[in-house]
């Protein structure tokens, strides 16, 4: 098995990171780093990144304490606004569906022509023969194939669209 | 995110009373640990991302995230390595979202300084630790800078990155094997 350790690899790490890497270490130290793989490659790596780290963090330009503490207040207090309302919208959304269908029903139940008008659809929808209709769709779809096949595919990819680029957001 | 809302917001809507939801931390002790903490939490970032204004957005992020996770800690150590988790499932989760640029390019570049006449030894040998690294995965990359920049021991880094511990070991192996690798690259094409 592929050996992943070395025994001297705390120490070499701890002198890399003191700054006391080669100078300041044993003789036995350097000759052990010289002919170990393992630790070459955690000198070589730890001084490399322990040259970057301060100027990396040099960089870094972070708002102060106070303002992300009262932004984050601000956000935390807005975001437990926003649950708390959240089941007096869902309950208003119920009562007004509720409502809607009160009425609707009201309307239906005492309406004579909405009754009549009712029972022509229906006399209607029974009546229909889809074979008698397919000839005409057939000649339609001849006609202006390309129009159909087009209003088609943005009937399927608007959507579609629509979605991907609301995930995005 | 929070770097939408301005000041003028804060003192507009939030004078803050009891109404307010409380952190488990009091501001003090934020300010301290925020004070301690926020360089090498952006340093990691930046490094892990390659963006320094992604790792703008995401300091931010994790910090508010920390103070609304609402858990309570053993220990500095554990406070800061919860920090770090949280940091690194946001880098990740925005990763996903493509908001990394993919392969890199030279956005890791960013993060370096503008090199001055005296130090253009010292700032290409930084400038090629940043290409090497910028050639690794970010997985790599968050788990060297944790180990050779933060100096956080094995059990640590498996935490904040959400591994085994077993598993740490070979992985990074082979990480700083990578890494050593393209800076002995680095350093030949220097030479030639």
């Amino acid at each position: 098995m592929k050996r992943v350790e070395c025994e001297f690899e705390a120490e070499v790490l701890s002198a890399a990171l003191q700054a006391r890497w080669p100078d300041r270490v044993d003789t036995e130290l350097r000759d052990h780093v010289a002919s170990c793989a393992i630790c070459s490659d955690v000198i070589a790596v730890a001084v490399a990144i322990d040259d970057v780290r301060e100027e990396t963090r040099l960089c870094a330009v972070v708002p102060d304490s106070g303002r992300v503490w009262w932004l984050a207040q601000l956000r935390a207090r807005r975001e437990a606004a926003e649950a708390a309302g959240r089941p007096i919208t869902a309950a208003q959304v119920i009562a007004l569906a509720s409502a809607v269908g009160l009425l609707g029903a009201c309307f239906g139940a005492t309406s004579r022509w909405f009754q009549a008008s009712l029972a022509w659809v229906a006399s209607s929808v029974a009546g229909l023969r889809v074979r008698a209709l397919l000839p005409s769709a057939l000649s339609l779809l001849a006609e202006h194939g390309a129009l159909v096949l087009a209003m088609a595919v943005i009937v399927l990819l608007v959507p579609a669209a629509v979605y991907f680029t609301m995930l995005r957001d | 995110m929070l770097r939408d809302t301005t000041f003028n917001d804060v003192s507009r809507d939030c004078v803050l009373d009891d109404a307010c939801p409380a952190f488990v931390m009091d501001e003090e002790s934020f300010r301290a640990f925020y004070e301690r903490t926020a360089r090498g939490v952006w340093a990691y970032l930046a490094r892990v991302t390659g963006d320094r204004q992604l790792a703008d957005d995401l300091l931010q992020e994790t910090f508010y995230r920390f103070l609304r996770a609402a858990a309570t800690y053993q220990s500095e150590t554990h406070r800061r390595n919860s920090l770090y988790r949280i940091a690194t499932n946001l880098a990740r989760d925005a990763r996903r979202r493509s908001l990394i640029r993919a392969p890199f390019s030279s956005a890791g570049e960013k993060i370096e300084r503008v090199p001055s006449a005296d130090h253009a030894g010292a700032t290409e040998r930084k400038a090629d630790v940043t290409r090497a690294m910028s050639h690794l995965k970010p997985q790599e990359r968050a788990m060297l800078w944790l180990a050779y920049a933060e100096g956080a021991s094995h059990r640590e880094i498996a935490d904040v990155l959400g591994l085994r511990p077993a598993s740490l070991k070979p992985l990074l192996f082979r990480a700083r094997r990578r890494l050593a690798t393209l800076l002995g690259r680095a350093s030949l094409e220097e030479k030639s």
